[in-house]
């Protein structure tokens, strides 16, 4: 096996309860290269698509990169990758923190969980050393507690990722928490866990990450390093303000879908913003390992209403829990973030959930007697309650658990689920901007903004300023975004690195690393070759290419308020350039000439 | 009258949120930042202009919610009674 990889696998068969070594597969390294790439093709390799994906025969794979672990460019990334109960897609969850790196230093590139344990269990890794351990006294704990109980029996430094309530309940947006705030948060992964009785999986490990040619990589981390701590955003304005400093401006560009994306602007969009956390609850920011950034924020609440203490709230959580709620009060949008962390679940579905009840409640289609208790929007306490209904199962939360398609569908009214594919919207209008249109209907996922961001160059100028409402050549911008945000989440590097470096500099990073000879214009054909993998996994699961679509609203309903109020989503436009651009037919499917040219015919 | 906002690093730097300056004719955003800067001691405009007076990439400036990006750049007329927004390079996700 080559340098960068560890070169090891270590496959855990929940059913009979064994712990097994194996090579990584060595070919599918050089092809995949690790993270979200490669666990995709183990998933494809091992699992029908058509799996119950809360049923035994999925798996779970945890994946670091060939660089996670390193010093470079905030390497410590992992991807949790299986079939997403919320969406029937492929899922792959991206986390930082410190647990991915531990992994590797352990001397794991990959965990593959089969099977589903009798009783609840968590794995214990130190070095080679495996072994599953009772976790009865760790269910129904909260992922803050989990941690320290499992620190307290196991080991004093291991690093742990771990389900909360939520994820034991199969609330079907469950999410995996590690390093106690950071979060593999979409499609359910956590629910996947829960099913398996997998409660956590706590790490020691005292090894290290050899590299192929280790001045090469000096240079190419120094390189990276200069940029990343000169570049505006990556040195100034992350560790100062974090993500949330995009409520501001967002808001003001006219893309911040509020109360469940009827408007585009909203009133409230100071009282939460960024600079408003920085004023108050903010106590200081911090860094995944090894990371120069440090957007994470420490926050403190000690007011009258609420208190606690944790990480966050970050942007796109604000914005869930906030303004698509219609919710302006900042104390009630961090506590409900604090909860969503210790129950373990996605800070955006949930807050999408809430605020899609709440359009049903406002139109008359739900009833106070049945959530419990009146629903406007902007109701900031209704809200966190809510929120702890969905985590416990209780009342009204057991419908909010199924995620905002399911309910809007149990109450006649799917078009108000704001969602692709079933997997609700993040923090921008696509109407607003046409590039994320395109992104969210294409997305493997659904709709997510990581799966390419096209709101850098169309809102933030980032490499450079796109009209968010011109079409021509979005359809080639979001192909080379997609296809490369899969290399960043493959190679383990967090992808917030990328406002500051680029495919050169992933390049030489990965290169030297591993021994590999890519130039960028492969480097992106890996990226094509897992956004098919994904592509080919979803048409096998049934979900069809008419799924790349949007929400009526979005469609046929124009913005209704600020700068951009006119606009709808121009899909219809936009989407048969993208699949000529993929090489895929009229219909979305990947031709046979395409996927051999790929090595996945 | 001209309503200027400052946000993200701004705010923190100035410790302020908005300036309103009296509009005179003919005024584009090039001239109401010469004349913000006048009324502020704490050096600013390097957080938004490079040395040689260009937008850093990543600078936001909106004029009445429209990003001069798309109208005419630094030379964009400001109306009477319009609002300014200011944003040094930011990003999140």
């Amino acid at each position: 096996m080559g340098k960068g990889w560890i070169g090891k696998v270590l496959r855990v068969n929940l059913t009979e309860g064994t712990c097994a070594v194996e090579k990584l597969n060595e070919a599918w390294a050089r092809e995949y290269l690790g993270g979200r790439g490669l666990a995709s093709k183990y998933l494809c390799a091992e699992v029908d698509p058509g799996v119950d994906p809360l049923g035994p025969e999925n798996k779970l794979i945890f994946a670091a990169g060939p660089l996670t672990g390193t010093y470079g460019a905030a390497n410590g990334r992992y991807m949790a990758v299986t079939k997403s109960p919320l969406s029937g897609t492929i899922a792959s969850s991206n986390s930082g923190g410190c647990f991915p790196s531990e992994l590797r230093y352990a001397g794991y590139d990959l965990i593959i969980f089969e099977g589903k344990s009798p009783r609840p269990v968590y794995l214990q890794i130190h070095n080679q050393n495996v072994k599953l351990a009772d976790a009865s006294q760790l269910w129904g704990q909260s992922t803050d507690r989990t941690e320290d109980l499992i620190r307290e029996k196991f080991h004093g430094d291991a690093k742990v990722a771990c389900i909360g309530p939520a994820g034991e309940r199969r609330v079907l947006f469950a999410n995996i928490i590690n390093d106690k705030h950071r979060a593999a948060g979409r499609s359910g992964v956590g629910a996947v866990m829960g099913s398996k009785n997998l409660k956590a999986v706590a790490v020691r490990g005292n090894g290290g990450v050899e590299v192929a040619d280790p001045q090469g990589y000096r240079t190419a981390a120094l390189d990276s390093y200069g940029l990343l701590r000169n570049n505006p955003v990556s040195g100034q304005g992350l560790p100062a303000l974090g993500t949330a400093v995009l409520v501001n401006i967002i808001n003001q560009s006219g893309a911040l879908p509020t109360n469940n994306f009827q408007f585009d602007t909203f009133a409230g969009a100071e009282a939460i913003s960024g600079e408003k956390l920085a004023e108050t609850y903010l106590k200081r920011n911090k860094s995944c390992l090894g990371c120069v950034i440090g957007c994470g924020r420490v926050t403190r609440l000690s007011g009258a209403a609420y208190q606690g203490s944790g990480e966050g709230p970050e942007y796109e959580s604000i914005w869930a829990l906030g303004a698509a709620c219609g919710v302006s009060d900042l104390a009630a949008v961090t506590k409900a973030n604090y909860l969503c962390n210790e129950y373990g679940m996605d800070t955006i579905t949930a807050g999408a959930t809430v605020a899609c009840a709440m359009e049903l409640f406002e139109k008359g289609l739900l009833s106070e007697a049945e959530v419990g208790m009146p629903l406007p929007f902007g109701d900031g306490a209704a809200m966190v309650k809510l929120i702890e209904l969905i985590a416990k199962n209780e009342g009204f939360g057991q419908k909010l658990a199924l995620g905002s398609y399911r309910l809007a569908e149990l109450y006649g009214a799917p078009e108000l689920s704001m969602s692709v594919k079933k997997l609700e919207f993040p923090a921008y209008d696509g109407r607003g901007l046409q590039g994320m249109a395109l992104q969210y209907a294409t997305s493997n996922r659904g709709a997510c903004h990581v799966r390419g961001y096209l709101v850098s160059p169309e809102i933030l100028g980032l490499p450079e300023k796109l009209d968010p409402q011109a079409i021509e050549g979005k359809a080639s911008w979001t192909k080379i975004f997609q296809d490369f945000t899969a290399v960043v989440d493959s190679v383990g590097v967090c992808l917030f690195t990328t406002f500051a470096i680029g495919a050169p500099q992933v390049t030489r990073l990965l290169n030297a690393a591993t021994g590999l000879t890519l130039d960028e214009e492969g480097l992106l054909v890996v990226g094509d070759r897992i956004w098919n993998l994904e592509r080919q996994f979803n048409l096998r699961a049934g979900v069809d290419p008419g799924q790349d679509t949007l929400p009526k609203r979005l469609l046929d309903e124009p913005i209704p308020d600020g700068p951009l109020r006119g606009a709808t989503a121009r899909l219809a436009e936009m989407l048969p350039e993208y699949y000529r651009l993929r090489g895929w037919s009229a219909d979305g499917i990947p031709g046979e000439e395409k996927l051999k040219s790929l090595g996945l015919s | 009258m001209v309503q200027v906002s400052f946000y993200s690093l701004l705010r923190l730097l100035l410790k302020r949120e908005t300036l309103a300056l009296p509009w005179t004719p003919g005024l584009d955003v090039r001239q109401l930042l010469t004349r913000v800067q006048a009324e502020i001691p704490t050096p600013f405009l390097d957080r938004l202009l490079d040395a040689d007076g260009t937008l850093i990439p990543g600078t936001i400036i909106l004029v009445d919610r429209h990003n001069i990006h798309h109208l005419a750049g630094l030379a964009t007329p400001i109306p009477d009674g319009a609002t300014v927004a200011l944003f040094p390079p930011g990003a999140g996700g």
